[in-house]
């Protein structure tokens, strides 16, 4: 069932049997998928927020602000932000929500968890947020829990993201929003090239270059390649039962935000 | 769709940014504006591409985003020019209509105050950077220049003023052309007066006045 909607493996590769996954182009076994990103981000988790702004350029921080601004949080709303990473979309939730509310940082990976926490114990913000480690697949929350739920640049690296927008939709209230905001599949056939060529060579170059670690940013690029494009993401939305599903497409399409409510 | 919603977040984070740091540089000027902006005020731009600004207060900050919001206590809409023109002091944008303006009036006017009132210490921003003395030799001469081109810019008017009505008499002068309005309103009003009166004596000349057919008003 993994990945069913998955676009193609590029050419000359074979589509996953039922007991393997993607894992960037290459293909393992559905049990390992997971410890693999782990050791992915275990290895990024120190140079994330500097690479994010380097990879990107900075706009990494507008996609992120649009999404805020598109979630209609406001004070005493319950947010879970799953694969938070290091925070950004938490610490704009803890804002909105004020001291009557809450925000969950979840994250499957306890490096990027605890880069996060301090990060964000730094910045002064305490009090309204809560850490918790959990996979997207299996959240450790009743359902009918949260306001909204975002999960920013982390379904790609999900073993499972018909399960994982089951459950997301599962801890959603009844009119509660789900964002999706993940890389995505360009819409110009010109900037879809020179995005290739950006992110097959500049990528695995600067990770090699800041974070010592060029392998994580080349599956950075191939998950990228792996993931759903616009319309297979909102249909696997509809289908984990959430309505009003549409996406914006930001940056070309280099990058798209889903969002859909739940009835 | 066009700002996209990257330009979008570009602009409105841009925009956020420089508000907000003239509100670090004066905190009484910020609680003024949270208080307004406790409900959010809405900005539209209807030409050349429509755009929405919305501002709110978030906690001890002011965000402004790009999406409308269902009621706002305050909602102006215009052409940019119109903006332009009300940040520039005009408000004569309202009675003609350049800019129109839907919600809370008192909102409106505690808005417009909190602008007024808003006076950042740019020369203690300064002063941070690259000390108290220069920051202030620098703010004083920063002072002296506008508070010079303020009084230039008035004699300046005022000298052309003089030299148009005065010595080229191109226009005729503010107090003559009062007194000729006065005298154009004079003649007007008699003129009134005068048509009112062949109006009543060409009524009396068409029509048989039963005064006259009366022996005892003969």
């Amino acid at each position: 069932m993994t990945q069913q909607h998955t676009p193609s493996p590029t050419p000359g590769e074979q589509p996953p049997r039922d007991d393997t996954t993607h894992f960037g182009f290459r293909s393992v076994a559905k049990d390992q998928k997971a410890g693999q990103v782990a050791d992915v981000f275990h290895s990024v988790a120190g140079k994330y927020d500097l690479m994010n702004d380097l990879m990107s350029m900075g706009i990494h921080r507008l996609w992120k602000r649009f999404t805020i601004e598109l979630s209609g949080v406001r004070p005493g709303h319950r947010v879970l932000d799953i694969a938070g990473g290091t925070g950004d979309l938490t610490m704009k939730f803890s804002d909105l929500v004020g001291s009557g509310g809450q925000v969950v940082l979840a994250d499957i990976n306890a490096s990027m968890l605890q880069v996060g926490r301090g990060r964000l114990m730094d910045r002064g913000y305490a009090g309204n947020i809560e850490y918790v480690q959990a996979d997207a697949e299996h959240l450790p929350f009743p359902e009918n829990s949260f306001n909204a739920v975002s999960i920013a640049f982390g379904l790609r690296n999900v073993t499972d993201k018909d399960q994982a927008l089951r459950d997301m939709t599962r801890v959603l209230k009844p009119g509660g929003k789900l964002m999706v905001l993940e890389f995505s599949k360009p819409t110009n056939p010109l900037l879809s090239k020179a995005y290739d060529l950006y992110s097959f060579n500049a990528l695995p170059l600067m990770g090699q270059l800041i974070a010592g670690d060029s392998a994580s940013y080349q599956y950075l690029a191939e998950s990228i390649r792996m993931h759903p494009d616009q319309d297979t993401l909102k249909n696997m939305m509809e289908a984990a039962g959430l309505v009003n599903c549409k996406y914006y497409n930001m940056t070309g399409g280099v990058v798209a935000l889903h969002v859909g409510i739940k009835p | 769709m066009y700002p996209g919603p990257t330009l979008q977040a570009a602009l409105t984070r841009i925009i956020e940014g420089a508000i907000n740091t003239a509100l670090d540089l004066d905190p009484a000027g910020r609680a003024t504006m949270l208080e307004v902006l406790a409900q959010p005020v809405q900005f539209s731009v209807t030409e050349p591409a429509p755009l929405t600004l919305t501002l709110s207060a978030v906690g001890q900050q002011v965000r402004v985003g790009s999406s409308a919001v269902g009621e706002p206590a305050l909602h102006l809409s215009g052409q940019p020019l119109a903006f332009v023109a009300l940040a520039l002091g005009d408000n004569s944008v309202f009675a003609s209509g350049r800019l129109t303006v839907a919600g809370d009036t008192a909102t409106a006017h505690q808005f417009q105050r909190a602008l007024d009132q808003l006076d950042p210490d740019w020369e203690g921003a300064l002063a941070r950077h690259i000390g108290d003395i220069p920051a202030h030799f620098i703010g004083q001469r920063l002072r002296g220049a506008i508070r010079w081109s303020k009084s230039a810019s008035s004699v300046l008017n005022a000298n052309v003023e003089e030299y148009i009505h005065e010595e080229s008499r191109s226009l005729p002068g503010r107090r003559e052309l009062e007194a000729t309005f006065g005298d154009i309103d004079q003649l007007s009003l008699q003129v009134e007066r005068l048509e009112a009166r062949i109006e009543q004596l060409s009524q009396k000349a068409g029509s048989p006045d039963p005064a006259d057919s009366s022996p005892e008003h003969s």
